[in-house]
């Protein structure tokens, strides 16, 4: 209970009219990134990471975080309207989204995922408020050995479950990895891959590599294809209907549980807890075979599962200091580059950041839901922006932004150059989610294997003698396991099909 | 003849370049300075250094008559940083923070490929000395200085010590303590900071920290940690209660980190000069002294020759450990 006596004094400070300005203008800003399609909130928060420079670290984190998950919303809007997901956390949306816009009820389903995301929002970020400290005290017990196979895992969850093959996860976690390696060593202090160049020496930017892979490759993709339908439909009848209203709060339940509890293991990712919720509800549904033809179940379970692990993902972010998505990542670059390290002492020396940062939760998922029952219709008429002025403009943005974060060009050829290689990635249908977050995880994991081996004096047994580290490798060769399995079953399963 | 010709076109030239230069270049030193100031910090926004930087900044830029910007050029360990400063216009407009011991073990450290050597910067004035500390967990075993040196010399390479980094004063400290107390060797584990070291000592990840006085004096305060010396000469004014090494018997066992402002080497004398009384009268002012009060960090104030001794003084004894670092079997 302490956790909600501390959120309470976080309160105090999250409605102070700066942070919730900084609130509002993240949510604004993650809708719109969330409506322009192509653009996710990974792309959307790394983008906008340069924004929050001039704040102090309290504003940019509320303000990042607010951006994550107005442009998790955002998403939504697209998928219904013109059955493009605005991001990859919307794409099981569509299904039933785009069939009840259709139908002429895109007033109601975009209605229901804003309930179901404000519900699946609040109620997570109140168990994230529970959890959290009790964890945290728990996370003591993590010394650089468990550090090492918490990642470990992390990214062998990213590796198993991204992409269409292990091969592919596994390409890209590595390629992330190897990127990690240039710069000074972190233990022994030699340059690594620096070629004598002095910009080398702390490594590759991770915001510039992020807004290259994922801004930079979505206009050049974006270029591509630049036709789409609209929808033309007036939205109406926001509110759903009582017999809609039942349907629904089951499957919001449900979604929040499981996007909660999902959200708490780093590596999952967003799109996994919004398949697993529709798959849950078909299942349970007592006509299965109405799915994708427009049930509102089907936009109410994925959409609030979605939101609850956007909350849930804070958590092993601000105990452990893991993030557990590449725009948790970012999220935690924004920590690094304020001078805070997120992990159990975050919540000891900088209670007041955390608590107001935990409310802000609160006080963004009530904007948001003011800012876009009423005001869809605005967001939809965005949707009418020609391509060529939003790509020029986004790629302006990325690069001001790039050549912000340190008043160097050299970042600028850093991103351009990894804009160019992430929409190579793109095509030839690589993850990218493996490589960012192998990048950002990369010398953290480099830095607890080495500490963990002058702690046991080069003895690798130090991961299997101890048990929490013991425990998590288990799981890791676990995931190795299952994902081979599975792959393996499904090339299997369409060699059958095409004999 | 010939050698006289020489001579003029020589002359020639130089009188010509002084033209150029007074034409094109910055202002003669009595005029310094017309245009903002530089202070470059080779560690990120936020730090201890950048604290204390930004503090004597606001006041001095007020005796100076031209803003004082202070710059972050954090990276590899301050390397990035005093790089850029190696390479500055040595005009007086780019100055910087000098950290010691962690500029001299970059220059030493033959793995860092240093683009500068020690002679590359002018010291100016010295801010902050925060004095090594060595300490335990509250519950831990080691009741002294002494206990823990017995332990492990008893059993050496077993006692994890954490340092804040590799070559850190931390570093070169442990290696002090062994070469006092000889037989003991520690398991030297190198975290990255403050918080890492913490984190590790409460979680009995290791057995033994050390850092400096302004990071855990805080929490000695509170008893979670406890110290068992202070490596200076004269105990901190921040733990009183707490013993100093030559108290305990162990006079070489003296460490520190202080932070001081340099110019790179070139720099006019009568600039220097300049920046020296600007920054001493900074430093003596009441409000830089309070708030540095504040933040937990030591003032030692050092300035001109005195400052420069000191640095030279100090690289020679970095120099030494450094090379046993390297040398020594248990890295």
């Amino acid at each position: 209970m302490e956790g909600l006596q501390l959120l309470l004094t976080g309160f105090a400070a999250a409605l102070s009219w700066q942070n919730l300005l900084f609130a509002f203008i993240g949510c604004v800003l993650g809708t719109l990134i969330g409506v322009l399609p192509g653009l996710g909130p990974a792309a959307g928060t790394a983008i906008l990471i340069p924004l929050t420079f001039k704040l102090d670290a309290t504003g940019a984190i509320i303000m990042l975080a607010a951006i994550y998950y107005g442009a998790m919303y955002g998403g939504t809007i697209t998928s219904v309207l013109i059955n493009v997901p605005g991001e990859a956390a919307s794409v099981v949306t569509c299904l039933d989204g785009y069939q009840m816009a259709r139908q002429g009820r895109a007033g109601t389903a975009l209605g229901i995922a804003a309930i179901g995301s404000f519900a699946g929002g609040v109620v997570a970020a109140l168990a994230l408020a529970m959890v959290a400290p009790p964890l945290a005290r728990f996370a003591l017990s993590f010394g650089p050995p468990e550090f090492f196979a918490l990642m470990f895992l992390g990214m062998c969850l990213v590796t198993g479950l991204a992409g269409k093959s292990l091969a592919a996860g596994l390409l890209m976690t590595i390629f992330g990895l190897l990127l990690s390696l240039i710069g000074i060593d972190p233990v022994r202090g030699a340059p690594r891959f620096t070629f004598d160049v002095p910009e080398l020496y702390d490594g590759l930017g991770f915001v510039p590599v992020v807004m290259g892979l994922f801004g930079v490759a979505e206009i050049l993709l974006m270029i591509e294809s630049p036709f789409r339908q609209l929808l033309d439909t007036k939205i109406k009848g926001l509110w759903p209907s009582r017999e809609e209203w039942k349907r629904s709060s089951g499957a919001i339940g449900r979604g929040t549980v499981i996007g909660f509890v999902l959200g708490l293991i780093p590596g999952v990712g967003a799109v996994i807890p919004t398949f697993m919720a529709y798959i849950v509800e078909k299942r349970l549904s007592r006509h299965p075979e109405r799915f994708g033809t427009g049930v509102i179940e089907g936009v109410a379970a994925p959409e609030t599962a979605n939101n609850a692990y956007a909350n849930a993902a804070m958590v092993p972010l601000l105990v452990l200091g893991v993030p557990s998505s590449p725009t948790i990542a970012i999220i935690m670059g924004a920590f690094i580059i304020n001078g805070l390290t997120p992990g159990p002492f975050l919540f000891k020396e900088r209670p007041d950041l955390v608590w107001t940062v935990i409310a802000s939760f609160f006080t963004g998922n009530v904007i948001l839901l003011i800012l876009n029952l009423p005001l869809v219709g605005l967001w939809a008429r965005l949707l009418k922006v020609p391509y060529q002025y939003l790509c020029v403009g986004t790629l302006l943005f990325c690069i001001v932004g790039a050549y912000s974060l340190k008043g160097t060009v050299f970042d600028v050829g850093v991103m351009l150059v990894f804009g160019v290689i992430g929409y190579f990635l793109r095509k030839l249908g690589l993850p990218l989610a493996p490589a960012v977050l192998a990048l950002i995880l990369g010398p953290f994991m480099e830095k607890s294997l080495r500490t963990s081996l002058e702690m046991s004096a080069g003895d690798f047994g130090i991961f299997l003698t101890r048990p929490i580290s013991a425990t998590l490798l288990a799981g890791a060769a676990l995931v190795i396991a299952v994902s081979t399995f599975k792959f393996a079953t499904l090339k299997a399963m369409k060699e059958a099909e095409s004999k | 003849m010939k050698t006289m010709q020489h001579g003029t076109t020589q002359g020639l030239i130089a009188a010509l370049t002084a033209v150029l230069v007074l034409a094109a270049g910055p202002a003669p030193a009595a005029q310094y300075p017309t245009k903002s100031l530089q202070l470059m910090i080779a560690y990120p926004a936020g730090g201890s250094t950048d604290v204390a930087a930004r503090i004597v900044a606001a006041i001095a830029e007020k005796q100076l008559g031209q803003p004082i910007v202070v710059v972050n050029r954090g990276g590899a360990g301050g390397q990035v940083g005093w790089t850029d400063m190696s390479r500055a216009r040595p005009d007086g407009y780019y100055i910087g923070f000098i950290n010691l011991p962690a500029l001299n073990t970059v220059i030493l450290d033959p793995q860092r490929k240093a683009a500068f050597k020690v002679d590359a910067f002018v010291p100016i004035i010295n801010q902050v000395l925060d004095p090594g500390i060595i300490w335990v967990k509250g519950d831990s075993p080691h009741k002294s200085l002494k206990d823990l040196l017995e332990a492990a010399k008893r059993a050496p390479n077993t006692l994890s010590a954490a340092t804040t980094g590799i070559l850190s004063d931390d570093h070169l400290a442990i290696l002090m303590a062994e070469e006092a107390y000889p037989g003991a060797v520690f398991r030297i584990v190198h975290l990255e900071g403050g918080a890492a070291q913490m984190t590790a000592i409460l979680g009995n990840h290791v057995n033994v920290a050390f850092d400096n006085v302004g990071s855990v004096f805080r929490r000695i305060r509170t008893g979670e940690v406890r110290a068992l010396a202070v490596m200076d000469t004269q105990r901190s004014r921040f733990l009183p209660d707490v013993p100093t090494t030559p108290e305990l018997g162990f006079k070489t066992v003296i460490s520190s980190s202080t932070r001081g402002i340099a110019a790179p080497k070139g720099v006019p004398a009568p600039i220097i000069k300049r920046l020296e009384e600007v920054f001493q009268k900074a430093m003596a002012d009441p409000e830089h002294v309070k708030k540095m009060d504040e933040a937990g960090l030591a003032l030692k104030i050092m300035v001109g020759e005195e400052y420069a001794k000191y640095y030279r003084e100090l690289h020679a004894k970095a120099a030494k450990y450094t090379e046993w670092a390297q040398k020594r079997p248990h890295r």
